[in-house]
């Protein structure tokens, strides 16, 4: 199913900073600061960065487990924050599949439970009965035998867990689905597994992505569109083969000059090695966040903050994007 | 060659006993480093390649792992002949070992000076003025800067990517012959980790240590390594010059990883994904370990387990379908 144009789900000016409690002397981490994008229906919107950038925070605000500081979340032009907190039926809609099956998903219950409990808290079936076929249609859906429902997660391998905590996701028939790193605590020969049933389930349902990873490669695989995240803000926004074929921010040439590729025949290849680690999100360095690890920075990008502009068919926030 | 392998195993095996239950991890694994040469031990979770690293490193003596070897040679000396005691004296001054976890494998109250002096000291009766002149020597080697100052700092006070140099530094520092790193950079991030991966192969290069890259990482091994080894429920099913491996694998299940990970320049509409899950080391299924989820499995891939039969110059597969592999690649 092509993405249609209408957002579903759209962020503005989101700004995250955790202040440290009494043990901490090191200041606030500034996690997000000023994320702005839109999911549209049924696309699948990557989100990669390296650790520390912000992205298991974006994710976390995008289905209304943590407020932000500032700025806002709508569903379908409805806001998610109100003083009620966020309403049930946008947390009915936007749900999110956790890096970690294991630890997501309660060792003492059963996986129908563990399936059924959304459907008991948003009262979507209207008894045992019918509860219990729900569950096994889900657990269909994902590729799970139903006879197995009556078990506990650790009688599953870290792939079916997996399957499991998307089955629980995908019980309240959600418009969108936000994943944070839903494949990264998966052993390689399973990856594509689950990387296949995300775009599978997204043909068959129509259900809008955002796939937070790591991996260069998985990400680019499964987006539509993607967004590069670096210390808190979006370094580079745009369709998939714009973004990986014609990168307009030096930090996105970086991350994909610095993937290793099974290759071994690129392995002579001119690649661009950055300098030093990223900085800590307590004190990110003023001016535009990458200028102490650019190749291009000059004495402006220190002073003055690029914003996130067009350049060509993507969005990048840099002086000196590569147009 | 002359010279003797760096490092020569035959038939290691490793069994852990648990509950009562005996979990065989290593399942008779041979490996051959050459000088300067980097071999890459490929494999995913409960594979046996941890393993494999511990117990040639010798630190595999506890009461529930029974360890046992045919052939344990390190440049041409003879471990299984040796004692404890001898054994312990080429730990960090013949072979060392670069932890995945960085953060863990250093001592949190012991300052970084002191760590790195500490080999120098006891391997090499240094004085510690003088292992503190090495030790300084060793992290500006590894790209730490203003190492004369940070030399009395903490691990906590350094980042993940430093820290990784530390244990690097720590590694190389008594020009070890074969350096074993276990997922060095996994920890890492994507820009920091080919920093990392850049500095063993420099050192390497520079020192002619071997280097025994443990990893479940295709494009880490692709990137660095001369040779490849790719483990499978406690045993190698392929080996290979890494160009050569990659281009023709030569066991279905390197075939199929290879087809399973997404590539960054050509995105296809579906993975070819791999069926199942790895066995579970206490029940691996008679025949071949990799059986159950190849689609190239017959009758006699059920019963019989194939051997690690040499499939052309320097390869090594343990298939019983290697050669229709092989002859449908260059089809």
């Amino acid at each position: 199913m092509a993405p249609s144009p209408d957002p579903v789900l759209r962020a503005s000016g989101l700004h995250k900073t955790y202040r440290g409690g009494m043990l901490s002397r090191g200041g606030a981490v500034r996690a997000v600061a000023g994320v702005d994008l839109e999911l549209r229906a049924g696309e699948t919107l990557g989100i990669v960065g390296e650790s520390g950038c912000g992205k298991s925070t974006l994710a976390r605000m995008l289905v209304g487990l943590e407020r932000p500081d500032q700025g806002e979340v709508t569903f379908r032009g409805r806001p998610f924050f109100t003083r009620g907190g966020v309403p049930r039926d946008i947390r009915r809609r936007v749900q999110m599949v956790f890096q970690d099956p294991l630890t997501s998903l309660n060792p003492r219950m059963t996986v129908h439970d563990i399936v059924a409990e959304p459907l008991r808290v948003h009262r979507l079936s209207p008894n045992a009965r019918a509860m219990r076929e729900r569950v096994g249609e889900l657990l269909t859906l994902v590729g799970l035998s139903p006879d197995r429902m009556g078990r506990f997660p650790y009688e599953f391998s870290g792939g079916q867990r997996q399957r499991i905590g998307i089955a629980r996701a995908l019980a309240t028939e959600p418009d969108v689905i936000v994943c944070d790193e839903p494949v990264s605590a998966l052993d390689m020969s399973v990856q594509a597994q689950v990387v296949n049933l995300f775009a599978e389930l997204q043909r068959e349902l129509g259900v809008a992505l955002v796939f937070i990873a790591h991996d260069l490669a998985v990400v680019r695989h499964v987006s539509h569109r993607v967004g590069v995240m670096y210390l808190g803000r979006l370094a580079e926004l745009g369709p998939a083969a714009e973004v990986y074929g014609a990168p307009a921010h030096p930090y996105t040439m970086a991350l994909l000059s610095a993937a290793p590729v099974p290759k071994p025949g690129l392995r002579g290849r001119s690649r661009i090695m950055l300098a030093g680690d990223p900085p800590s999100p307590v004190a990110p360095p003023p001016g535009c966040r990458f200028h102490t690890r650019c190749w291009k920075a000059t004495d402006r990008c220190g002073e003055v903050e690029p914003a996130l502009e067009a350049v060509g068919e993507h969005f990048a926030a840099c002086h000196y994007a590569t147009r | 060659m002359s010279e003797p392998p760096v490092l020569e195993i035959r038939d290691l095996r490793v069994t852990f006993t648990a509950h009562g239950r005996e979990i065989p991890a290593v399942r008779g694994v041979d490996l051959t480093i050459e000088r300067g040469q980097t071999l890459a031990l490929l494999g995913e979770s409960g594979s046996g390649k941890s393993v494999t690293a511990k117990a040639v490193m010798g630190l595999l003596d506890q009461p529930n792992a029974d360890v046992r070897c045919a052939t344990a040679r390190l440049g041409g000396r003879d471990l299984l002949a040796m004692s404890e005691e001898e054994r312990r004296a080429l730990r960090g001054s013949e072979m060392t070992l670069v932890f995945q976890d960085a953060l863990s494998a250093l001592n949190p109250v012991l300052s970084i000076g002191h760590q790195i002096g500490e080999l120098y000291r006891v391997h090499r009766g240094l004085s510690r003025k003088e292992a503190r002149a090495r030790s300084i020597e060793m992290l500006s080697l590894v790209g730490i800067p203003a190492a004369d100052k940070r030399i009395d700092d903490y691990p906590h006070q350094f980042s993940g990517g430093m820290r990784q140099r530390i244990l690097v530094a720590m590694a190389v520092a008594l020009e070890p012959d074969l350096i074993i790193a276990d997922e060095p950079t996994t920890a890492l991030d994507v820009t920091v980790q080919a920093q990392i991966l850049e500095l063993i192969d420099r050192l390497r290069r520079e020192l002619g240590t071997a280097v025994l890259l443990i990893t479940h990482d295709l494009g880490v091994a692709a990137e660095v390594s001369d040779r490849v080894a790719v483990m499978y429920a406690g045993r190698i099913v392929e080996s290979g010059e890494v160009a050569e491996l990659y281009e023709r694998p030569g066991h279905p299940y390197t075939e199929a990883l290879l087809a399973a990970i997404p590539d960054l320049d050509s995105p296809a509409s579906s993975l070819r994904a791999i069926p199942g899950a790895p066995p579970n080391p206490a029940s691996v299924p008679p025949g071949c370990s990799f059986a159950p989820r190849c689609e190239r499995a017959s009758e006699l891939c059920t019963t019989t387990r194939p051997a690690l039969l040499e499939i052309g110059s320097g390869r090594y597969a343990a298939c019983h379908h290697s050669e229709e592999m092989l002859d449908g690649a260059l089809a």
